[in-house]
């Protein structure tokens, strides 16, 4: 029997002030026009937790560039659901924090992108970097879960344990250290960002060991790079199995990056119910199962546990979307990981790149450019 | 952080807390998921109110738990908080 969603990852704009070249929005971004209005969000909130949805994460582009973000919080907790907020906290002022938190907000997720400053704003493309040190001593003011979340790749894995130790100074439950997942910018800006197997391997080594000082201080998780990896993760807990996700526009996506699938439709809420398109739309039956899976998937034991990796990967890298997930080592395609990877040992690139990398790719903001 | 001093009083961490749903389970919501709670689990977590001591547990466990040897019940509880507070789920 088709279980029901676990979470609710809603990207409810994709505006926002910084312009990370690692951000893993869509190329093609949902302008401020066609964003879902604050009715139907919460309508989409009370589908959402009749269907048994457990957790919302409210994510974008950035979030707090919706001004009805209290609003949003306050119904998604009527609807019953435990809610996240995902964002850069810019924006985000002492008042405008106590707001969110009055209306129900219960864990705050905010995301730096380094421990130095001038490299921080590198990457955002934006000065925030000092904000967000100031922003997290406010939230610990508050009674609210609080993760740091920090991508790593080869630009700040040197500094590494600088990284958690700016973490642990600044006290939050958790820091997430999650390797670049090559989707949308972070995909463009490749070549800059993909990490070399010795940092990697060290990067193991100094987790590790702050796992075991801060253990009972601070939670640490760590997404390691599937590049380098044996197997795929399991992407999304499997295809329209765990989690949905829903575009500013409404449309319904298994993930984030599906929207780059060629000839697949993705289903609106403006013109479904939630529960429809969980059970009955194409795009969520189409890689539900084993029924797809080429092989070697379809006779390997793993398939239970990865489900053959990522379709958005298989379909950027090998231009299949049915294809086994390249980065799987099994794969007839893995040559193309390979391929990238070997580029990065053959120092065909500098593994640091001193003072200022001049080609990034930086993500624009959709807000602006409608206006 | 050890295992738990007998006199802290425990009590769920910020940003978690129980689900309105009812019957003989209870579910636990925190940060990154849920956990379904039933059973001893569930009774030790329902005293981890703030004002009840690990000590206070112990003895109400032990108290419905005539079976047990006290110094099992101890440790049982003890492992648990511990766990959980690794998991930031419980403050002590
Ligand atoms: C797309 S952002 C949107 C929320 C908000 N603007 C922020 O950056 O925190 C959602 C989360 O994904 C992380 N993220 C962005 N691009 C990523 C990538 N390519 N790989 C892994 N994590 C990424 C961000 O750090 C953030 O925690
Ligand atoms: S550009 Fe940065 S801050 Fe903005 S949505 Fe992407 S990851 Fe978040
Ligand atoms: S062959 Fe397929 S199922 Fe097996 S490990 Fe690789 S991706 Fe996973």
């Amino acid at each position: 029997m088709l279980p029901n969603p676990l979470a609710l990852i809603t990207e409810i704009t994709h505006r926002c002030p910084l312009h990370c070249v690692y951000c893993s929005n869509p190329l093609e971004m949902q302008k401020a026009a066609a964003e879902l209005s604050t009715e139907e969000w919460v309508r989409v909130f009370r589908e959402a937790g009749k269907l048994g949805v457990l957790h919302l994460h409210l994510t974008g582009g950035e979030p707090l560039a919706r001004t009805d973000l209290t609003e949003l919080i306050s119904g998604a907790r009527t609807a019953g659901l435990y809610v996240n907020l995902i964002t850069s906290g810019i924006g985000l002022s002492e008042a405008r924090l106590a707001a969110l938190v009055e209306a129900g907000l219960e864990h705050i997720q905010l995301s730096f992108q380094d421990s130095r400053e001038a490299e921080a704003n590198e990457i955002a493309g934006t000065r925030g970097h000092a904000y967000k040190l100031q922003l997290s001593r406010l939230i610990r003011q508050f009674k609210i879960a609080f993760t740091i979340n920090v991508v790593v790749h080869r630009q700040n894995l040197d500094h590494l344990a600088d990284i958690i130790t700016m973490a642990e100074e600044l006290g939050p439950d958790r820091l997430e250290i999650a390797n670049v997942q090559y989707y949308g910018w972070a995909l463009r800006n490749r070549d800059l960002l993909l990490p070399t197997r010795q940092q990697v391997e060290q990067s193991q080594q100094t987790v590790a060991a702050a796992e075991e000082r801060l253990r009972g201080r601070m939670r640490i998780d760590f997404t390691a790079p599937d590049y380098y990896a044996r197997y795929p993760k399991a992407c999304m807990g499997g295809w329209g199995r765990r989690l949905l996700l829903l575009d500013p526009a409404g449309q319904v996506l298994p993930c984030h990056a599906a929207g780059v699938l060629p000839g697949m439709r993705f289903d609106n809420v403006r013109e479904h119910p939630l529960d429809w398109i969980w059970r009955e739309s194409a795009a969520f039956q189409r890689f539900r199962g084993e029924d797809w899976m080429p092989e070697p998937c379809r006779s390997c034991e793993r398939r239970t546990e990865d489900f053959g990796g990522c379709r958005c990967q298989a379909f950027l890298l090998t231009g299949d979307a049915a294809a086994t997930d390249p980065v799987c080592t099994l794969a007839p395609t893995h040559g193309v990981v390979e391929q990238a990877l070997n580029q990065i040992s053959a120092g065909a690139v500098p593994s640091s790149i001193p003072p200022v990398p001049a080609n990034w790719i930086y993500r624009p903001n959709p807000g602006a450019m409608s206006e | 952080m050890p295992a738990p001093d007998p006199n802290s009083k425990p009590r769920l961490a910020a940003g978690c807390r129980w689900a309105e749903a009812n019957g003989s389970e209870r579910m636990l919501m925190f940060p990154e998921g849920a956990l379904r709670l039933q059973g001893t689990g569930r009774e030790i977590l329902e005293r981890c109110d703030g004002q009840r001591s690990v000590q206070q547990i112990v003895d109400e466990m032990q108290a419905q738990y005539k079976t047990g040897e006290s110094g099992r019940i101890e440790q049982e509880v003890s492992k648990f908080l511990e766990s959980l507070q690794q998991k930031r789920i419980v403050d002590f």
